[in-house]
């Protein structure tokens, strides 16, 4: 996400990235079961719901901005309004879509291990 | 091949709801969302059911796609007009293999599932019954698809175009944001690539940028040579298949393959070469 980041400290994020890959399909042993809450194996994860006058809306769209207000990622609300995405530590921002050119910014930062929650009303 | 040939709009869907020679076919990431709601008449292809072979890594082949056809009332002459949700990413990943097994006459609504929903058009839950085809598909086109080797081989000498996040290309993430993390052994980038995210080439809406506007994000901002072949990847072939159709349906780049085998499969071969951070 920072432009500037550099090679090595990258490698570092993403050898986070790849034990949680391992703990997922790994066939040696992997860490599991009740020890192992989610997001605590390297995921960062921003969710959330979102509410037109208390009840969720009929159809609507979640986007992730990074933190140069690029395109990330994009899902469609579920029934009851709500989002996940995986991320990486940093800021970002949680964009709404909703009929009638509904938008929404959230700003929002993420860590590994820990579960930002957001709720949206729009 | 020109924007009018490959793409549609809202208007001309709704205009040939009842015409019974151009199917709609809905293609999601998310495959509960056509039983949500979908345009009149659109049948569903599930990406992973119908379209991936359900014991190898590969895709469906020549008999499957015909059996698949047949079956959905899908015929050779009928023109099929593909849609779905985020941009279109699995329908233009769909349309990739109408592509490869010699459709002649597919097209891709503009915007998607979303421009469709945001702006309030009819959706109904109702699934229609088509009758039974025979339909005949062609061997595979292999020059729309590049394999492992092709793609080691090209390091250095052709455009190799990354379309994953940043945060995937520099190694920060596996997969994208939206989903769990897993999948290939080791992140980073194939040596030599460029990222150019696909999401680049859409508009906010969900339709595609305009033909210069396109121009100028692979030629001149990320510095694609247009006068060598092209290689597009991401994590499992689907987000490239968008990439994918900007190059070569939209812009009429002549050799433009899309690797499905992607950062998955590269991600886990033994003795590739791999880069982290930004590209150099």
């Amino acid at each position: 996400m920072n432009a500037a980041q550099a090679p090595g400290q990258a490698g570092q994020e993403a050898a986070g990235a790849q034990q949680a890959a391992g703990a997922q399909q790994g066939c040696g042993a992997p860490a599991g079961g009740i020890a192992v809450s989610a997001g605590a194996s390297g995921e960062a994860i921003i969710e959330g719901h979102v509410t037109r006058g208390g009840t969720p809306p009929a159809a609507g769209y979640a986007r992730l901005l990074n933190d140069d207000g690029e395109f990330v990622a994009e899902v469609p609300l579920g029934d009851d309004g709500g989002f996940r995405f995986f991320a990486a530590p940093g800021s970002w921002t949680v964009r709404v879509l909703a009929p009638g050119g509904v938008t929404a910014d959230t700003a929002v930062t993420a860590d590994y291990g820990q579960r930002t929650a957001l709720e949206v009303s729009i | 091949m020109s924007r009018s040939d490959v793409l549609v709009d809202a208007d001309w869907v709704e205009n040939h709801l009842d015409d019974p020679d151009v199917v709609l076919v809905e293609v999601d990431e998310d495959t509960t969302a056509y039983d949500k709601g979908h345009i009149r008449g659109a049948i569903k292809l599930d990406w992973k059911k119908d379209l991936q072979d359900p014991v190898r890594r590969d895709f469906v082949d020549r008999h499957g796609f015909e059996q698949l056809m047949s079956e959905r009332g899908i015929g050779n002459d009928d023109t099929v007009v593909l849609y779905g949700g985020n941009n279109n990413w699995f329908a233009a990943y769909a349309y990739w293999y109408f592509r490869l097994y010699g459709h002649r006459n597919v097209k891709l609504l503009d915007g998607g599932r979303k421009k469709w929903e945001l702006e309030s058009r009819e959706m109904v839950t109702a699934v229609p019954e088509r009758p039974r085809t025979s339909y005949r598909a062609t061997e595979q086109d292999s020059s729309l698809r590049a394999l492992r080797d092709e793609v080691v081989n090209s390091i250095g000498k052709r455009n190799l175009v990354d379309v994953r996040s940043p945060d995937e290309f520099t190694g920060k993430l596996l997969a994208p944001a939206h989903l769990p993390q897993e999948q290939a052994q080791r992140a980073g980038h194939i040596p030599t690539a460029k990222n150019v995210p696909w999401s680049k080439a859409a508009n906010d809406d969900g339709t595609f940028k305009s033909d210069d506007d396109l121009r100028t994000l692979y030629r001149d901002q990320a510095g694609l040579d247009f006068s060598k072949d092209t290689i597009a990847y991401c994590r499992i072939g689907e987000r490239s298949a968008h990439t994918w159709f900007v190059l070569h349906e939209l812009l009429g780049q002549p050799n433009v393959k899309n690797y499905d085998g992607s950062w998955t499969e590269y991600g886990s071969l033994v003795g590739v070469p791999i880069e982290l951070g930004e590209a150099r």
